[in-house]
């Protein structure tokens, strides 16, 4: 079903990670998904786009820099505004973001406040002063 | 009974040290050999890959090996231009590391053998070489069981661990640990009291991240680069300062570390200085775990 709500989604194996960006989620009119592993959330972006990804580096299995290079590849990603979220905070990893287009490589901890402000300026609706 | 080993032949981080002062713990850069009979796998091509390369050419029980990358920094793979058996045609070579595809994987190794870096590409090479594709299921070279893992280091960079004579071995050059912790310390300021213990979360889902990877291995060969002094400075180059190593490794129950990827700077008086002071620290934990320096030469029985 279509909804007019931004949609969110957020590729992390990290459940506190993903519960800072639920709190967001349930304070604001978003329409958010979050998955554990690049694996699991094909089952939403093999068919659907999403408003804003925010996608993890470090995860088990497949990282985010390989998984966002193969979303590239898929006709529906090749422009998916995407955000980097990582612990790691290297200029390396800087540089291999930028190459894969991504809007932004934020380094964690990321508070709920930097959370609503990012979809806020790419989204538009994440009530960045609540 | 399997005739097993591992063989350290570069030992140091960042860039080789062929100083007089260094040479009792080593000056050549990453390369770890492990045998297992006839078969023979190599971790990473720094420059002690070099007299390992040497010495098989007068082996003439061997004519295969694997060899894994851990990432394609200068140190884990300057040592491949002149890396004999695959100049020779007598030999096969598996090479594997980070990569989405063997394809990826070629590229990444033979660029640095491109003119102007060095007068002869990788196409020279006379062995039979075979680049594998990824598999998160892990890989296998004859009795070795291989799986890897993401590591905290610049760019994609990946732990191993092995299943090899009966023992479990992780080697993991590059990492730098509890990166997230320290960085959650250092920006506390900027969140809201009722978010602390999600960040408490956080934390220790990464340290059992960290665990769950070398938890009860018989051997881990682990970074431990900087003394806590200059791990201040240098906090955010993707390597771990000893004391952080050695509490990790005494929390997930390895039973032998080996201290690895010496600062080059440190020479064999200051890596000793850093080897007392781990033992030092299993010590006042109360640890049983052995603890000693990656030494190039050093064979250990596996």
């Amino acid at each position: 079903m279509q909804t007019s709500k931004p949609t969110i989604v957020l590729v992390d194996d990290s459940i506190a990670m993903r519960a800072f960006f639920e709190q967001v989620a349930e304070e604001a009119d978003l329409d958010f998904h979050a998955y554990e592993s690049a694996e699991e959330s094909l089952r939403f972006l093999n068919t659907r786009q999403p408003n804003l990804l925010f996608l993890n580096i470090i995860m088990p299995n497949k990282d985010g820099f390989t998984f966002l290079k193969e979303l590239r590849a898929h006709e529906l990603h090749f422009d998916t505004p995407t955000v980097m979220i990582s612990s790691k905070d290297y200029a390396q990893d800087r540089t291999e973001a930028k190459e894969l287009g991504v809007l932004e490589f934020v380094a964690k901890p990321i508070s709920k406040k930097a959370i609503r402000s990012l979809i806020d300026k790419y989204v538009g609706t994440g009530n960045a002063d609540v | 009974m399997s005739n097993s080993y591992l063989r350290f032949w570069g030992v140091r981080g960042s860039y080789a040290a062929p100083h007089k002062s260094h040479l009792n713990v080593g000056g050549n850069t990453s390369c770890v050999e492990i045998r297992s009979d006839d078969t023979l796998l190599v971790c990473d091509g720094g420059t002690g890959i070099i007299s390992l390369g040497e010495q098989l050419m007068h082996d003439e029980e061997l004519s295969e090996m694997m060899v894994l990358f851990t990432h394609y920094h200068w140190d884990h793979i300057c040592g491949l231009p002149f890396f004999q058996p695959a100049f020779s045609p007598d030999w096969k070579i598996k090479f594997f590391g980070p990569g989405e595809s063997s394809g990826d994987i070629e590229k990444r190794l033979s660029d640095q053998m491109k003119a102007p870096y060095f007068p002869v590409e990788t196409e020279t090479w006379m062995a039979k070489i075979d680049y594998l594709e990824p598999d998160v299921n892990g890989l296998s070279h004859g009795p070795i069981k291989i799986s890897y893992h993401n590591v905290h280091h610049p760019g994609l960079t990946y732990g191993y661990r092995f299943q090899v004579g009966g023992k479990s071995v992780v080697y993991v050059s590059d990492n730098e640990v509890h990166f997230l912790k320290t960085s959650i310390a250092k920006r506390i300021h900027e969140f809201e009291q009722d978010e602390h213990e999600l960040l408490e979360r956080m934390v220790s889902e990464q340290r059992n991240s960290e665990v769950s990877a070398i938890e009860g291995v018989d051997i881990l060969i682990h970074d431990a680069q900087y003394t806590p002094h200059d791990y201040d400075s240098k906090r955010g180059w993707g390597h771990s300062c000893y004391v952080d190593t050695v509490n990790l490794a005494i929390d997930a129950g390895v039973k032998c570390l080996y201290l690895y990827h010496h600062d080059p700077t440190y020479d064999d008086d200051q890596v000793a200085a850093i080897h007392q002071d781990s033992l030092q620290i299993i010590r006042e934990r109360g640890s049983d775990m052995e603890c000693h320096i990656g030494c190039e030469g050093l064979k250990v029985d596996l």
